[in-house]
């Protein structure tokens, strides 16, 4: 059972790789059709709606961060991977907030993405306020990050 | 720093100088042109929509011709040739083309006519294609598909779908028509799609042959007169002419390339004449004199009344705008701040009595970019690529040249951040030394402190700009009510929060548990706690009392105090918002990080190398795209959301003086 604990902490690294992934592949989707859309009427936006396509798109390199942060914390990446199984869980729990809420948000802040493309396409000029109500979303899963970045440094201090 | 002051004028002129009058203004640049509403006996609009219109027209037809002519002939065109800018031209030369505008549009009508044939032609051809390969299975066929019989023999030819064999036909025949027997079958063709039969029976029997037929769908072949080899031939002669002329028409419109300047000339020219006459239409106007009326910016004032009163006979009056005008806005700040005006711009121009806000935002805009983006390596190639282009193309267009201006300064904040943590191109130098000189000692060590090390220290760091940034906001705000002359406001709105915002943060800065979570190595004394809480004390009293100020009834001032004490929260989410400083920013050096692991992970060696450098060069590129962009929009939401948040509406609108629109040409002044 105690090789247990580096299985619990690695599938919190992957789990927040993998949710906060999917999350921001749903939301560049979404955001990518209704870009093209946007484009075949006026190739001149591109450049504007690419912008307000990739902002889905950060949670799942928040996602691949906190994985990194996790592989290099529990000596997957090189070093001691000797966790015990309290340990294990703890990094589990602590990628969780990055997990959830990467992919909660992500799926959001496209419905949030895809109403700024319409936007921009009827008034481009609004593209700097059409920025905002994505980004708006993109606080919560920044929030979520610090979290677990937090908790993830903390936990090597925890002596259990 | 501010916005530029503006003057109402009024020109009183005489219609025979109308038209280089506007010219002149037009070509200056520095008017912003307003309707007349004066409507009496001797003034009045003229209606000038139809000239207007014909111009617009010209300039769409120009427009067109050249798309047509991008079609036909393609222009070679750089990847970096937005940034040109627009050419100059000289007055001579002006002159030279406006004389030959007829034959210019000439031209263009010639262009679009021949698209329009070559249009035309081009959509022959598939219609020829399907012809030619609807006779396809017929060509082993050596009679004309229209012949029907001879008097005594009636001929049917035709398709049936899905491929039969010649005894399936007659099998088929012979259930719908056991009658007829003397009768004829042969198999022309048969593919998976269809069978195409030949058929003879006596003339008596046609008509019930045909029922029979028609029962087992059978679809007429496409009629030709001549045996279908020899249609086939002359329909493939057809379409190469065709082929011919297309391939002549693309190389006559091809050769008229020569002349796009010329086109682009004129789309800028009747574009110019456009806007004069919609100008013109929008201008009170007597049988002999006009009235003009409109904002200059004040320093520009003396200079235009002294060239219209040098050249023309008129009536020049420049006064202050009154109190309640709504005067268009136009900013105007040094280099430093300049390039965020349109930051500035497009959240929303100052209103009226608030304050240009470009400088203040420029100071943070790049530091807090900087701190997000952090890699000295990417802000290097910021400031590299932006040099370089600013260097190259000096006649680039203002507001491209502002961005640049502005992506380079964020540069310069970049790298100094990037040193400062100890990142160039994340952990590179370390890796690159560890991999292929076994040197694992060497990295570059930061100026500062790593992040990833001490994440607790720079989240403090973090909330210690986000308070500067929110009370430099909220010190905006005093000023601006100071400078209407509502101090009290001032103190209602921005001091008390001062004190109360303030008194918390050294309040918690005296409590151990909280300074020992920030890891910040100092807890103040336990008076000075004393004093803060009393200052916090302070301000939450006043704004309990003030800020519900404008209602007379004292139980619904109370409520409405504790709706603004209970925005106290609204400070802490603020703060905690500045907390994606240090997320961007570690975002950036661990994906560095990532792509430099990867790349090393196949050792050193000449082979080990070129992984390397490819994954290093793409990797880096992907990163600094992703993070640059994020870095850009979260910046903005900290300067949109948080720091106007606290001190600024804007809605003033922006000032467009009548000028010079045009999309290829700059004409040059000769005076």
């Amino acid at each position: 059972m105690s090789d247990m604990g580096v299985f619990f902490a690695l599938l919190g690294a992957v789990l927040a790789a993998v949710m906060a992934g999917i999350g921001s592949a749903i939301g560049v989707g979404m955001g990518g059709q209704a870009a093209a859309g946007v484009v075949t009427e006026d190739p001149a936006k591109f450049s504007k709606v690419l912008i307000l396509q990739l902002l889905p798109g950060t949670q799942g390199i928040y996602g691949l961060l906190i994985a990194f942060i996790c592989l290099t914390q529990i000596g997957i990446m090189g070093g001691s991977s000797d966790i015990s199984l309290a340990k294990g869980l703890l990094y589990f729990v602590a990628c969780l907030p990055m997990a959830i809420v990467g992919l909660i948000s992500a799926i959001r802040q496209a419905n949030a993405s895809v109403s700024a493309i319409a936007l921009v396409a009827k008034k481009p000029d609004q593209f700097g306020k059409a920025m905002i109500f994505p980004a708006m979303v993109e606080t919560y899963a920044i929030l979520a990050l610090l979290v677990s970045i937090l908790a993830i440094f903390g936990i090597a201090g925890v002596n259990i | 720093m501010a916005i530029v002051p503006m003057k109402r004028v009024l020109v009183a002129a005489r219609r025979s100088d109308r038209k280089p009058i506007l010219e002149l203004l037009q070509r200056a640049g520095i008017v912003e042109i307003h309707g007349s509403d004066l409507q009496d006996d001797v003034f009045g609009r003229q209606d000038q929509s139809s000239a207007r219109a014909s111009f617009e027209k010209n300039a769409a037809m120009a427009q067109e011709a050249m798309e047509a002519l991008a079609r036909h002939a393609p222009e070679n065109k750089g990847l970096l040739s937005s940034l040109e800018g627009r050419r100059t031209l000289p007055l001579s030369g002006y002159e030279e083309r406006v004389g030959r505008r007829d034959e210019i549009m000439q031209l263009c009508r010639r262009i679009l006519s021949l698209d329009r044939e070559f249009a035309q032609k081009q959509e022959q051809l598939p219609k020829l294609e399907s012809r030619l390969a609807a006779l396809e299975p017929w060509l082993s066929y050596d009679l004309p598909l229209d012949f029907t019989g001879t008097k005594k023999a009636a001929v049917f030819t035709g398709s049936i779908a899905g491929e039969v064999t010649l005894e399936q036909a007659e099998a088929m025949l012979e259930e719908y028509a056991p009658e007829v027997t003397g009768r004829e079958v042969h198999l022309i063709s048969a593919s998976p799609e269809q069978t195409c039969l030949f058929l003879v029976c006596g003339r008596r029997d046609a008509p019930r042959l045909q029922e029979a037929l028609r029962a087992m769908n059978f679809a007429r072949p496409p009629l030709t007169s001549v045996n279908p080899a020899q249609a086939g031939e002359e329909i493939r002669r057809e379409i190469e002419a065709l082929r011919a002329q297309i391939a002549e028409l693309d190389a006559q419109i091809a050769e008229l390339a020569g002349q796009r300047e010329d086109l682009a000339f004129a789309q800028d020219y009747f574009t110019m004449r456009a806007d004069k006459y919609s100008v013109i239409g929008e201008l009170a106007q007597s049988r002999r004199v006009f009235l003009l009326e409109g904002y200059v910016p004040a320093a520009e004032c003396g200079a235009l009344e002294q060239r219209l009163t040098a050249r023309f006979s008129l009536v020049f009056e420049a006064e202050d705008p009154g109190e309640a005008e709504e005067v268009p806005v136009l900013l105007e700040n040094g280099a430093f701040a300049a390039p965020v005006e349109s930051v500035v711009e497009s959240y929303a121009l100052p209103a009226r009595g608030e304050m240009d806000p470009t400088t203040l935002v420029a100071c943070f805009y790049y530091i807090l970019f900087g701190l997000m983006l952090s890699d000295a390596a990417y802000g290097l190639i910021m400031v590299i690529a932006c040099g370089l282009c600013l260097y190259k193309f000096r006649n680039m267009e203002s507001g491209m040249k502002k961005s640049m201006q502005m992506f380079l300064y964020c540069g310069i904040s970049t790298t100094v951040c990037g040193f400062l943590f100890g990142s160039f191109f994340g952990d590179a130098v370390n890796v690159i030394a560890s991999t292929f000189f076994h040197r694992p000692d060497i990295s570059l060590p930061a100026i500062w402190f790593e992040p990833i090390d001490k994440p607790m220290q720079m989240l403090v760091f973090c909330f210690v700009v986000a308070i500067i940034h929110l009370f430099v906001g909220l010190g905006a705000k005093f000023y601006m009510c100071v400078k209407a002359g509502q101090l009290l406001d001032g103190i209602y709105d921005a001091v008390f929060w001062y004190l109360l915002v303030g008194g918390a943060v050294g309040y918690l800065l005296t409590v151990p548990m909280f300074t020992e979570m920030l890891g910040l190595g100092f807890t103040l004394p336990a008076l000075a706690g004393q004093i803060c809480a009393v200052l916090a004390g302070a301000g939450t009293l006043g704004i309990l009392l003030t800020s519900g100020r404008e209602s007379k009834n004292w139980g619904k001032r109370l409520l409405k105090g504790l709706y603004g004490v209970y925005g106290v929260t609204g400070y802490l989410s603020d703060i905690l918002s500045y907390s994606r400083l240090l997320a961007l920013g570690l975002a950036t050096s661990v994906i560095s990080s990532v792509f430099n692991k990867m790349g090393s992970m196949v050792g050193d060696g000449v082979f080990g190398a070129i992984v390397f450098i490819l994954v290093f060069v793409v990797g880096h590129s992907l990163n600094l795209a992703i993070n640059a962009l994020g870095a850009y929009v979260h910046t903005n939401r900290l300067t949109f959301v948080e720091f106007f948040g606290k001190f600024y509406e804007g809605g003033g609108r922006k000032f467009e003086p009548f000028a010079v629109r045009t999309k290829y040409f700059k004409i040059k002044e000769e005076n």
